[in-house]
């Protein structure tokens, strides 16, 4: 007959080999459970990560060449602007100049006009004035022919003259 | 008819006497349980072959779930900081459970020794202390056993005792009472069999009657129970209670 | 008259009814199991997404109230296959 244990019983060594055994397994879970697949997931992991890393470093740079070309669009734009207002300032010089320059040119058109006028005035008056001198003493001469010896005559007609220019 | 209900077989004693371990033998459940350990082991070193990064094969997403399953098991009862239970959580929970379901090949469970729990439950209990004891200090530890005054303090002593006791006997009388029910039953059906096959007359009769044939099919439904059912629940509830006393013994009181 | 076979047939008949007595013990643990489940299913029936939550907390439950069930059962056994042998080494 074969030795059997009790059947409710608590036997030292078991106990101890128990507690043995329940340390060996858990390292040897440990061991060739746990390590190769957390290695592993680590692994994964890594991969994953290096991929995002990528992935986030060729968004850095696409971001920094649309950065630098949309700073490249606004030093155009700028200088564009620039351009176009030193147009505008220049034209509005140019322009400003031109109308100082005709107004110049009408001034002194008009002065001039205006001298001219005056001269052809005097001169005008200067002729009438001798016109009328010479009818105011040929009417005299008519009237009054031989009563007027000729020194008379002239100091007469001065006389006249001065008289009608003063009344002119 | 002879009812088979007994504990343990020893193979092999050897003839010297250790002081305090008492006499060194070679039994069923050491046997047994060196078994389970080579079955999980084998497993694990099987599951974990030709480990990819990518195009994962099934086996290995199998192990893949197995271990996100004790990382979850693990880190959502007790928390972040405790991941280092996790090996032993795990083979606590894959030996209780290969254990409890060994005895569905005819080998005799090591978890029907209460040896076998009272050294779970007893390490578990070492565990817990250990923690109790780096949150509260050993004063503090102490002190707990004084609360909520001082006269409790046998009964706080009892109710800490009971802890591993009740773990120990819960899984250890789940996992015997299914033995013995079973060795009832299969007791019964053979006595079943031998009246039904004995009414044959004749050397037939007495040949029938002598093989069990009522004891094929009835006790599988059992088994489903008793070892599908209890194996799996008992070895769940023990690494449950164990996370659960850890994660406990690990809260402050403030 | 040998008081020895008597005293361990008295050892022996309390034994056997004290493992009797014991099993009683079955008796609470399956009033709270049941109430227990019942309770579950109310929970379950009312908030079917907390199905596995309810179902796993329950288990636990249900494993810690059999504690005593248990406890029971190991006297019982304790009784049938332990006891005796001690009375029958004690009385010689």
């Amino acid at each position: 007959m074969q030795q059997v244990q009790d059947l409710v019983t608590i036997i030292p060594w078991n106990f101890v080999a128990t507690i043995c055994n329940l340390l060996i397994q858990m390292y040897l879970i440990k061991r060739f459970l746990f390590k190769p697949i957390n290695e592993m997931l680590a692994k994964r992991k890594e991969a994953a990560d290096a991929e995002i890393r990528d992935a986030e470093k060729a968004k850095t740079e696409a971001e920094a060449i649309k950065a630098e070309y949309e700073q490249n669009m606004l030093e155009a734009k700028e200088r564009a602007n620039e351009i176009l207002s030193n147009a505008q300032k220049t034209a509005a010089l140019q322009s400003e100049e031109v109308v100082r320059e005709a107004n110049r040119q009408a001034a002194a058109i008009k002065a001039k006009a205006e001298s001219d006028i005056a001269q052809e005035k005097r001169k005008a008056v200067n002729e009438i004035k001798d016109e009328i001198g010479g009818m105011a003493v040929e009417i005299a001469g008519k009237v009054i022919e031989r009563e007027i010896s000729e020194a008379d005559h002239a100091k007469l007609i001065d006389e006249f003259i001065a008289n009608v220019g003063d009344a002119s | 008819m002879e009812l088979d209900v007994s504990g343990a077989r020893i193979f092999y004693t050897f003839p010297f006497d250790i002081p305090i371990l008492g006499k060194i033998t070679i039994n069923e459940t050491l046997v047994v349980s060196w078994i389970v350990m080579a079955i999980i082991t084998i497993a694990c070193i099987i599951l974990t072959r030709n480990l990819k990064v990518e195009n994962i094969s099934k086996r290995q997403a199998l192990a893949e779930m197995i271990v996100e399953m004790a990382n979850n098991f693990v880190v959502g009862n007790m928390g972040e900081k405790f991941r280092y239970f996790i090996p032993f959580v795990s083979a606590l929970f894959a030996t209780s459970l290969i254990s409890n379901l060994i005895s569905l090949i005819g080998l005799r469970s090591p978890t029907s020794d209460l040896s076998v729990e009272a050294a779970w439950a007893v390490v578990v209990f070492i565990l817990i202390t250990r923690q109790k004891i780096k949150t509260n200090g050993f004063g503090g530890y102490l002190k707990d056993f004084t609360t909520p005054i001082f006269v409790m303090t046998p009964f706080n002593i009892l109710s800490e005792l009971a802890t591993p006791v009740s773990m120990a006997c819960r899984h250890f009388g789940n996992i015997l009472s299914g033995i013995v029910i079973n060795g009832l039953i299969y007791g019964a059906l053979a006595v079943a069999s031998s009246a039904l096959f004995g009414l044959i007359p004749g050397a037939v009769g007495d040949f029938l009657s002598k093989i069990p044939f009522l004891s094929v099919g009835v006790p599988a439904v059992l088994s489903v129970y008793f070892d599908w059912f209890t194996g799996f629940m008992q070895a769940f509830i023990f690494c449950m209670l164990t996370v659960m006393y850890i994660a406990n013994a690990a809260e402050t009181e403030e | 008259m040998d008081f020895t076979v008597l005293a361990k047939g008295i050892a022996l008949a309390g034994c056997a009814i004290g493992s009797g007595c014991a099993l009683i013990a079955g008796i609470g643990p399956g009033i709270g199991e049941g109430t227990a489940v019942s309770k579950a299913l109310e929970a379950i029936g009312r908030q079917p997404e907390c199905r596995g939550t309810v179902t796993s907390t329950m288990l636990l439950g249900c494993a810690v109230a059999e504690t005593t069930g248990i406890y029971g059962f190991v006297t019982g056994l304790l009784l049938i296959f332990v006891a005796p042998n001690m009375f029958m080494n004690f009385l010689g």
